[in-house]
This record gives structure tokens, sequence and C-alpha cells, in this order.
């Protein structure tokens, strides 16, 4: 469809030049045409003169004067006839069709065409979705606040988590701040409320927001999103080494995977980049982990690596991500990544095999699926 | 698919000015009709093209599709039609691609409209109109692109600042940049002269048209956003010698001498090389304005270096501009031939003093403006302000000898003026402005002697302006039924000059009025302070919070009367707009032709002032401040007027007419 546009828009711009073909054949030079000036000027001598603001002598010596640049622009016309020969027609040609090439040219360089098809329509009916959750979250407040025994926890709880998603992250605290004062407030209640007056400051551990970190620390002193806005607030303090250890000290306290690992370990990383320490790696704290992915972490570290460590590190990683790959299959994002990770080691047979996997996966996607596309586009060029 | 046709458009108009930019010229050089006439085409197809990416942008902001950055990054679901539609240029790229737009507009109507220019004239013109095109799409295109896009889109944009939600700033830019642009066109006129070797009366005839159009709406943006900083903004004034609004008048100020010593070119034949240079100028400066405004450069020099890729392409692009047609001038215009001669009283005497102040006082500013940033460059980042004392010590007392020569100019005839019957007319205006400033200066006593100086040459410049209409039409030596005739007879230019220059008188009274006896008072107020100022007793009452629409705001309540009698009441508001967490001030004014009494909200005094507590207030009263919107109307109106003069119109006189004797007097 959108080719449709470029092509009939492109043949437009071919019209508008083609135009200056067409015309007159009669070369009418539509040169000189300034002597209507000085017949201004002349007139306006005239009127000078009769309203008496020039006198007789100096009217004439003005007459003589435009009279002189009349004759003088008659001499210096430029009399050269104009042309229009089979060489203009030529080079007016080329120019033809030079604008929509150059035009396509660069339009399939920087251009998004696939991107067109994703209609405004579709957009729009995200905001709608969103403006009803707006309405009912409204809804859900009047309904909180009217209730004579000042509703339910999980009901503010609610209301204060649906405000975060939806960035009104100065509602959400005054949602959780009201469950945080009751007796039965528990460490999860302040790390939200923590997570809200964070957020609502851009990132900045305030002095409301610490203490809120210290009620839930009070809790349950072992709660993570303790231990990350503690690390946050000595990170933002100038203490990054004690925010690091605080970090690692957490994890090494883990007896097994938990998701929030991920978490503290990117924070750790982020952290110990700036002083300097190694990169982390999850395996260290849950080693009952191979077989996942290379994450975040498992890549910056093989960029320290020497070229052989390194290939034998991707190369492990990569394994391990097949080997689980066997045991789901329907893991989708997996196989596009397994196929990257081919693509890129040069196993031209194993991305096709995790890519074919995956295109057998998207079908059921619809077709604005991006994921749907990577996996055709890459099944094309490999087999190029 | 609307932002993609944009983006496509756009690179089509650049492929057809690129065209332009050589086809035309080259067909003029080897006097080639065709190639000569497709500038014509090509300018028309370039301006369809950018219309169709303008209108492609604008409907992406009022679909609100934020799957295009520029429209993500500067609008919000939540905003009203009115801002969406304006923040189309509201934005770095959307306002380049106004100036394109706009810039096309003019190239389009040189192409149609300019009938009576020569053909190889109109054809070397249209090309370097085209370079400027060239420059400024490949400059979007590379670095500013408005249809970059952006997928999977954020579910809502991010601009919903309230202070930008104006009419008066929605329509500030649009018209800066016709005022802007237009004067692309005298540059590329004046750049085909110089190639062409060619000025005379009639190119400064060409030139004139679209030179008075450009001032025309730069005289209306700048009054229109100096309007808007005093009513909107609250600063309490309307110029603050502000690097932004400095941009601006720069171009003013070199296009006023411009369109001075254009008419000097069109009459007398002197004056070109210097109404060439003037061209260049002025086009210069506005260039120089709208890229040190879209660079950042006025924030910081270092802002400008965070994004090297933009920075090195203004600079090289202003580079090749500016340094490309200060060379081809220096190559060409020694060659040109001198006009006629004139004695140093004379019209053109004038008009040379009036050029000659206002590219001074253009040097001026820019210095002032230019001083900081060089400072701050050459000193590692060390940062130093030139604010209003440098420029009212250089810049004003320029202006005093300007204004006195403004009234005196067209009385004066041209080639050779007689002091003694220039002096016989004048002599009662004289004695009356100077009885006039006596007069305020008994009646006021207070404030500096420039003060008065000024008020004095305010008279003067409008007693002499209506003197010399009155005497054009001979207003009392002939029956009031023949000077109306007479007045009729006049051609609209006139008109247009006595009207304009009027103007100028009453705007000066306003300049002075409100800087010299301007009051100010700043206080913490408590419910029942009452405070003195320029003969008003204003008793503060209270504050109150309330709701607006969007927005809560502490609203204060100030009785104001005077000789003991109630006059009316003001509501300061402070507002707080809690979805964009900003917070705005809303003043209060009484306005009346005599002055403005302008009341502002500032903080609480404390934390806990609290509805009925302490505040700061800030109180104003600006004399005569009216008087400048007046007198910038009457600037507008008067080239308007100017403008429709048919001897200025553009096509007219038709070339059929040459004939002397066929020609009847006006």
């Amino acid at each position: 469809m959108i080719w449709i546009f470029i092509a009939a828009l492109a043949l437009g711009s071919m019209g508008f030049l083609a135009l200056s073909l067409r015309g007159k054949t009669a070369l009418d030079s539509q040169e000189d045409s300034f002597p209507a000036i000085f017949v201004d000027q002349m007139a306006e001598l005239e009127r000078d003169v009769a309203r008496g603001v020039v006198s007789a002598a100096d009217a004439d010596a003005a007459r003589i004067e435009i009279k002189k640049n009349i004759l003088r622009q008659a001499q210096k016309a430029q009399s050269g006839p104009l042309v229009a020969t089979r060489g203009s027609q030529i080079g007016l040609w080329i120019a033809i069709l030079f604008v929509p090439v150059a035009a396509v040219g660069y339009y399939s360089q920087f251009g998004n065409p696939a991107l067109s098809r994703i209609a405004v329509a579709e957009q729009k009916k995200a905001r709608e979705e969103n403006a009803r959750i707006v309405a009912l979250t409204g809804q859900l407040k009047t309904r909180l606040e009217t209730d004579a025994e000042g509703g339910p926890s999980d009901g503010w709880m609610l209301l204060g988590q649906t405000y975060m998603r939806l960035g009104r992250f100065g509602d959400a605290a005054a949602s959780f701040r009201i469950v945080s004062d009751r007796e039965d407030a528990t460490s999860a209640v302040f790390s939200m409320l923590t997570e809200a007056l964070v957020a609502q400051e851009n990132g900045i551990i305030t002095p409301a927001a610490e203490a809120a970190i210290n009620e839930a620390a009070a809790r349950d002193a072992s709660n993570p999103a303790v231990t990350y806005y503690r690390a946050l607030a000595l990170q933002q303090a100038g203490m990054s080494a004690a925010a690091h250890d605080l970090i690692v000290a957490r994890l090494d306290a883990a007896d097994g995977y938990y998701p929030w690992m991920d978490t503290l370990v990117a924070q750790a990383n982020r952290i110990g980049d700036g002083i300097g320490r190694d990169p982390i790696s999850l395996a260290r704290f849950a080693p009952m982990l191979s077989g996942r992915g290379p994450n975040a972490e498992d890549v910056a570290a093989a960029e320290e690596m020497s070229p052989e460590v390194r290939a034998a590190f991707i190369q492990s990683m990569v394994e391990g991500l097949a080997d689980r790959l066997q045991d789901e299959p329907e893991d989708l994002d997996g196989w596009l990544q397994l196929g990257r990770a081919y693509t890129v080691l040069g196993n031209v047979q194993g991305a096709k095999d995790a890519y074919q996997n995956a295109a057998a996966l998207s079908v059921e996607l619809p077709q604005t699926d991006p994921r749907k596309a990577i996996a055709a586009q890459a099944l094309e060029s490999l087999s190029q | 698919m609307v932002p993609e046709i944009g983006h496509f458009a756009l690179v089509l108009a650049l492929a057809l000015a690129l065209v332009q930019s050589v086809l035309p010229i080259w067909g003029a050089a080897r006097s080639d009709l065709m190639w000569m006439k497709s500038a014509t085409w090509s300018s028309l197809g370039q301006v369809f093209f950018t219309a169709i990416a303008f209108a492609a942008l604008m409907t992406s902001f009022v679909q609100s599709d934020f799957t295009v950055v520029n429209v993500l990054e500067n609008s919000h679901s939540l905003k009203p039609l009115l801002y969406k539609v304006s923040g189309t240029w509201g934005s770095h790229e959307g306002s380049l691609l106004l100036w394109v737009l706009i810039l096309t507009v003019f190239g389009a109507m040189v192409a149609v409209a300019a009938n009576n220019v020569a053909m190889r004239t109109k054809a070397r013109t249209l090309s370097v109109q085209a370079w400027i095109s060239v420059g400024f799409l490949t400059f979007m295109l590379f670095t500013s692109n408005p249809f970059d896009r952006v997928y999977p889109a954020p579910l809502d944009g991010q601009d919903l600042n309230p202070l930008l939600q104006d009419v008066g700033l929605a329509m500030h830019p649009p018209l800066l940049y016709l005022g802007y642009v237009g004067f692309s066109i005298v540059f590329s006129f004046a750049v085909a002269a110089l190639i062409e070797g060619r000025v005379d009366a009639a190119w400064a005839r060409w030139v004139r048209p679209w030179t008075l159009a450009a001032w025309v709406f730069l005289t209306a943006g700048i009054a229109l956003g100096s309007w808007w900083a005093y009513y909107e903004l609250g600063w309490g004034g309307w110029w603050f010698w502000d690097p932004v609004e400095n941009v601006s008048f720069m171009p003013w100020l070199m296009g006023t001498a411009l369109l001075h010593s254009a008419i000097v070119t069109e009459k007398r034949g002197a004056f070109k090389s210097w109404t060439i240079l003037l061209a260049i100028l002025t086009f210069s400066l506005s260039l120089l304005g709208t890229f040190i405004v879209r660079s950042g450069l006025l924030t910081s020099v270092h802002a400008f270096a965070v994004d090297p890729e933009r920075g090195l392409y203004i600079l090289g692009l202003l580079a090749v501009s500016i340094g490309g047609s200060f060379a081809l001038y220096a190559w060409r215009a020694p060659s040109m031939e001198g006009g006629g001669l004139f004695k140093p009283v004379s019209r053109e005497g004038g008009l040379l003093v009036n050029n000659l102040i206002l590219a001074a006082a253009t040097g001026t500013v820019l210095f002032g403006t230019l001083y900081p940033l060089f400072y701050e460059a050459f000193t590692g980042g060390q940062k130093l302000s030139v604010g209003p004392p440098f420029f009212n010590a250089a810049f004003i007392p320029m202006m005093l000898p300007l204004v006195f020569v403004m009234g005196l100019g067209p009385f004066l005839s041209w080639k050779r003026a007689t002091v003694g019957g220039v002096f016989a007319r004048v002599r009662i205006v004289g004695l009356l402005a100077t009885g006039f400033g006596l007069v305020a200066w008994y009646a006021l006593r207070g404030g500096p002697v420039l003060g008065y100086l000024s008020l004095a040459l305010a008279a003067w410049l409008l007693l002499a302006t209506l003197r010399e209409w009155a005497f054009r039409i001979r207003l009392f030596d002939v029956p009031l039924g023949e000077a109306v005739r007479r007045a009729r007879g006049l051609p609209r230019a006139a008109h247009g000059m006595t009207l304009a220059h009027a103007g100028l008188a009453v705007a000066i009274f306003g300049f002075v009025g409100s800087s010299v006896w301007k009051s100010e008072e700043i206080l913490f107020v408590t419910p029942g302070t009452e405070i003195q100022i320029a003969g008003f007793e204003v008793t503060f009452a209270g504050a109150e919070k309330v709701r607006g629409p969007n927005y809560i705001a502490d609203r204060g309540t100030l009785n104001v009367r005077r000789a003991d009698a109630h006059i009316m009441t003001l509501y300061p508001e402070r507002r707080f707009y809690p979805v964009a967490q900003s917070t705005t001030t809303e003043s209060a004014i009484r306005s009346t032709m005599a002055g403005d009494l302008y009341a502002s909200l500032a903080e609480p005094a404390s934390d806990q002032a609290g509805a009925q507590g302490a505040w700061t207030l800030r109180i104003l009263y600006e004399p005569l401040v009216n008087f400048i919107w007046l007198g910038s109307a009457m600037l507008v109106l008067g080239g308007l007027i100017s403008l429709s003069d048919r001897r200025l119109r553009v096509g007219a006189p038709k070339r059929k007419t040459v004939v002397p004797s066929a020609m009847p007097a006006e």
C-alpha cells in the first residue's frame, strides 16, 4: 500500500519537471521589463512638479537623468537570444529521471516502509484501554475512600500498583501510605512505598524513602528490596564500594535461585563498573542455573576475555541454551536467541534450524508481532 | 503510513531542490529557455511536496501517532487540539520543517507572481533560493528528521507543558519565520544580481515588496513575542535584551536599513552595492538567529558541543552561505557602477544617516549577544552575562539622532535640499516638541533628563510626520475637499510611511514611559497590608485556594483604590498543574492607555504560610505601556498599506504599458 503512494508521489515529482518541456515554442524573451519603472518615476516627477515640491530646473535635470537611464538600460540589455535545443531537452530528461531515483534511493536506505502498516487505530485502541483502566482506577479509589472502615488493605495495594503502572507515582505512594500506616503493614508494603517514592523523585532516595526502607527492614531484614534501595542510597551518597559489598553479601546469603537475583546482579555490575570491580555472574550464586541463555552480564564478562577463552565461553553458553530448548521447545524467544547466537558463531545450519523452530512457533502470532518478521527475514537471509 | 508519506515527500522536495539549484542558473548562463523555465515548475513542486510533508507531520500530531519520535517527545494525547496543531512547529525538527515550508512558499510566489522580472534574473534568483532549500532540507533529513520512528510506541507522549500552551506562543514563531524567510528572497535576488552584475532601479523595485513583506511579518512577530512575555510570563516587562529577543531584533534593524536603502537604489540608482550588502547581511543575521536558537548555543556553548553532528552541520552551513555570499560580494561589487550624485543635505543624505545608525546599532546588539558566547568558549566555560545596562548605555543614545533625522528626512528633497527651506517647514514642529518636553518636565519633575529628551523627540517625530503628510496634501492651504482629493491621489506607500513613522513615535512614548517612570514594589504582604504605588492604594485582602479545570491555584485578592474611591479588585494567581508538576504565575492587570497596574503573586513567605499567611507580592505600575502595542500595530498596518501600493505589487505594472505617452498620470 505504502509503495503505491510512494510511486504516485514520485510520478508527481516527475510531472512537475516535465511541465517545463511543454509550453510555447515561440521564444518570447520576457526580457527588459524595466522601462515600466522609469515610466513610474517620470509620473512621480510630474506629480511633484504639480505639487510644487520640485523646481522647474530640478525637474528638467531629473527628466534628463531618467531618460539617460532608459537609454543606458536599453544599451546594456542582455540581448543574447534564448534557445531551446535538443541538448536542453536531454538535460531536462536527465533531471526528471534523477528526482525519483534519488528520492527512492534515499528512502530505501532511511525510510521505514514496514512501519506504515502499524495503524494509528491500533495505538488509539491501546490508549482507550488505558483510559478505561484510568476510569476503573477512579471507581476503585472512590469505593475505597467511601468505605466506612477505610477500605481493605488489598484494595489500596491494588490501587497503588495500578497507579505505578500508569506512571502516577505520587498517587501510588499515597495509596501505599494508607496501608503502611496500619497495624498489619508488612515489609513488602514498605518496599512498594519506597519504590513509589523513589520513582516519584526520578530515582533519588529522599529522606522519606529512606524512612520507608528502614521500616521495611525492621519487619523483614532479608527483603531483597531493602538491599536494593540501601545499595542505591549508598551509591548516591558516594559509597559505591559499600553498596557493591552489600549486594554481594545478600546474594551470597541466598539459598537457591530467586527471580530477584537477576536484578541485584545487574545492579551490582552497574555499580561495580564505576569503581573497577570485576563483573559478577548469577551462576556464582545459583549454580543450578546452567542452561539458561547468556544474559547481559555474561556478555559483558565475555568482552573482557581473550579471544580463545571468549569463544569457548560463548560456545558453552550456547550449548546450555540449546540443551534447555530441547526440554522447553515452546520457547519462541529462546529459539530466536539461539538462532542469533549461531549466526554470530557462523553455524549456519544450527541457525537455520533454530529459526525454523521459531518460525513454526510464530505461525499463530498476529501479523503485527515483530518476532514473526524477524524469524522470516533471518531464514531468508540465511538461505541466500 | 502518514509519516512515511511525509518523509518521502520531503525527500522528493530535496531532489527537486537539487535540480533547481543547478539547472536554471546553468540555463541562464547558456541562454537555455527550457532550463530556466524549469525553475518555475520545480519551485511549485517543492512547495507541493513540502506542504504534503508538513500536513503529514501535523496529521501525526493531531492523531497522536507516537511511533513518530517528534510527536512522542512534543505532544500528549490529552493536549487540546489547538496545541497539538501548534506542536507541529513547537519542536526543533518541526520548526525547521515550517521554515522550509515558508521558504518554498516564498520561492513559489517568486516563480508565479514575479512576471515582470527578467527571465535570467528570475532563473538565477530561484536557483539561489534552491541552494538555501538544499541546505535546510539536508540538515533536516540527515541530522533532525521530523519523521524518525520508534517501535513499539509508548502509550503516551511526554510533553504537556502548561506554559507553552498559549495562543501567543503558538503564533509567534510562524510570524518570525515569515519575516526571516522573507528576507531569503531578497538575499537570493541580491546574489543573483551579483552573479549577473546587474543592480538597477528595476532590481530595487523587484526587491522592495519582498523586503517590506518580510519586515511587516518580522515586526508583527517581535511585537507579539514581546506582548506574550509581558502578559503571559508575568515578568513585568516587555523587553529584556535576552539573546533570543536580540537575534530576532538584529535582522529587523538591518531589514529596516535595507528597506530605506532600496528606496534610494530604486529612485536614484545610488547605494547599489550598499543595498546588496544589506540584503546579504539581513538574511545572514536571520540565519544566525535561527541557528543560534535552534542549536542550543544560547543555553550554553556546552549544550552546543554535546550534539557535535548538528552543531558542525550548522556551522558549515553558516560558513558556506554567509562566507560564500561575502566572497561573491567582494569579487563582484567593485565592478558595479556608481549611482547618482547627491549633496550631504538631501533625502539620500538623510537615508544614509539612517542606514549608518541602524547598521551601528545592529553591530552593537550583535556584539552584546555574541560576546558572552565567545567569552565562554575561550575561557573554558566561564559564564558572563551582558544585560540591559550594556544595551541601554550603548543602544539608546544611537536611537536619539536616528529619531531626529527620521522626523526631518521626509521633508528633504532628492539630490539636494536647502537647509533654509526645510527649517522653515519644521520650525513650528520643533518648537512644539521642545515645549512638550518642558511641560512634561514641569509636570513630572522626577526622572532622568534623557527621559524628557526622549519624550520630546517622540513628540517631534509624531508632529513632524503629521506635518509632512499635511504638507503633501496641503491640508490647511487648500479647501478641505481639495485636500481629501489630494490625499486620495497620494500613492499608498506615502500613507504607509506616514502611519509607520507615526507608529514608531507612539511606540517610543510607550518605551520611554514604561521604562523611565515605571514603579515597582516587591514585598511581603499579610491580609490587610496596604501598598502605595503610583497614586494607587492597594490593599491585600488575603489569598485562598481555588480549583481550575486542570490546576489548583492560590488566588490573591487586591482591592485597588485611588483618591478614596474603589476602582477595582485584582486577582493574581499562582497555579499548580499536577500532571505536569509545574507552577505558573497568572498576573492580574488593570490595563488603560495611561498605564498598567500589574500584580503577581510570588511565593508564600514560608511553607507554613498557608492560605491566610504572608505572601511575596510583586506590584508594578507601567505608564503608557499600551502605546507600545498600539505603535507596533501602526507599524505593521503602515507596512501593509505600503505593500498594497499598486506600484509595488508584484506583476504590476504590466510590461505592455511601456510607452511613456500611453501612461496615465497617477
